[in-house]
């Protein structure tokens, strides 16, 4: 139950992300949190409750941000459940790979969208590689371990709340 | 269940995605109507994002405004700095201005004269001393010697009683040891220009049966060689005829404002008429 209280908190997230985190990157790289909560739910949530979390996530990100909706919906379940394939195969604490796996995300996502825009809309935007993915992938990747961190905090705080009413029964 | 445990994260991530990818084949083919949940996120995010906004536009404004006045700030103290140079600079010119007026006046008078002139400066002047007295920068290097007479564009102001290599002192005709030969010019009547300190000067010698009026001109009579004739002493500013004596008191005040002299010519006898 605690988890729907979560879907405002995206929404705002979202919202965060769209006007001061775009701002603070002068409009050049978006600093995606969203991709990195989407992320840290494959590597710590499991397949159904992490799944609905990242359709939300995308669901809004694509009725805020997006020109075609399904977008980031399709790619944001997609990374998800790459993320615990990953999970399940690697130790995921390490920062390296956090970070690394994070900036390689970043880069998918960017290739979707061009395959999608150049394959579907028929509109060519790939010198937008050089441009925009590969820098946002590195700043995805770099700040991904930091939020990694942040997000345990919060989850711990979570499990606490969740827990506190088992231990008055 | 039906499905075995370890397929469900298989069935969800099947579903999930099947799902999402029907959305995006859906609005990527054709564009569609707003859906009810899209409109309430857009209507909830709407105002938030308002919020936020312009929060950070005065937040923007603030910072812009305060870097504006960090540049008034400097821009204030260097302009603050330029105008007093530019303050001092005009002083400069305007002393300049008004030291060439003068200089072109004594020049003037110079060329009036018929005696060699030399300009010098006015260094010190005695504000206390007994002898009312002012040093001058020009000495017997310049043709200077003791007794010449020194003017202004004003007119007489004393004559040298000390020289040096390169000053003299120069002795005020308000000093009282000052005696110049003089007469009233509208009269022609002619007595002596006596010094009288912070008073002025009298003209001594005057009949009192000469009629003098205030505002008469004294000029330099010429007589005694010393300063030539026709120069201005000072202007009659009274005079009395006291009890049975002979002369009449006329007092007189000096043309030349002797707290103001900067520059003054030293007239050496006859040595321009000589060339």
């Amino acid at each position: 139950m605690i988890y729907l209280l979560i879907l405002p908190l995206l929404l705002l997230l979202v919202i965060v992300q769209i006007t001061i985190l775009d701002l603070l990157s002068f409009g050049w790289i978006g600093m995606e949190i969203s991709l990195i909560v989407v992320i840290y739910a494959g590597f710590h949530l499991d397949a159904l409750r992490g799944g609905i979390l990242s359709l939300m996530l995308g669901f809004f990100m694509d009725c805020l941000t997006s020109a075609i909706f399904g977008l980031y919906m399709f790619l944001y379940v997609l990374i998800f459940f790459l993320s615990m394939v990953v999970a399940d195969r690697v130790y995921a604490g390490r920062p390296f790979l956090i970070a690394f796996f994070a900036g390689l995300c970043t880069l998918l996502e960017g290739l979707v969208i061009l395959l999608l825009n150049r394959f579907v809309l028929g509109v060519d935007v790939f010198y937008t590689i050089l441009k925009i993915f590969i820098p946002q992938a590195v700043v995805v990747g770099l700040l991904s371990p930091l939020i990694f961190g942040l997000f345990q905090r919060f989850e711990g705080f979570l499990h606490a709340e969740v827990r506190r009413p088992a231990q008055r029964i | 269940m039906l499905v075995p445990r370890k397929y469900h994260s298989l069935i969800v991530a099947a579903v999930l995605l099947i799902l999402s990818l029907g959305f995006l084949s859906y609005s990527a083919v054709r564009l569609s109507e707003t859906g009810f949940l899209r409109k309430t996120v857009l209507e909830v995010a709407a105002p938030i994002e308002n919020v936020v906004n312009t929060s950070l536009k005065g937040l923007h404004d603030v910072w812009k405004r305060y870097l504006f006045l960090v540049g008034l700030e400097d821009e204030n103290r260097r302009l603050r700095n330029q105008n007093a140079a530019l303050g001092e600079q005009l002083n400069l010119y305007r002393e300049g201005h008004i030291e060439g007026m003068r200089l072109r006046k004594l020049l003037n008078l110079a060329e009036r004269l018929p005696n060699r002139a030399v300009a010098a400066r006015v260094v010190d002047r005695s504000r206390t001393s007994l002898f009312k007295m002012i040093l001058i920068d020009r000495g017997t290097a310049d043709g200077l010697r003791v007794g010449l007479p020194v003017l202004s564009e004003q007119g007489v102001v004393g004559r040298i009683i000390e020289t040096a290599w390169h000053a003299s002192q120069v002795l005020l005709l308000i000093d009282e040891n000052s005696n110049i030969d003089a007469l009233i010019q509208r009269s022609r009547a002619q007595g002596i220009l006596q010094g009288a300190g912070a008073a002025g000067c009298n003209l001594k010698y005057i009949s009192r049966v000469e009629e003098v009026r205030v505002g008469d001109e004294i000029l330099t009579s010429g007589m005694a060689g010393v300063f030539p004739k026709g120069l201005l002493l000072g202007v009659v500013t009274g005079a009395t005829r006291g009890g049975e004596n002979l002369f009449q008191k006329v007092d007189v005040a000096p043309a030349v404002d002797f707290g103001k002299v900067e520059e003054v010519i030293v007239l050496i006898s006859d040595e321009k008429v000589d060339k």
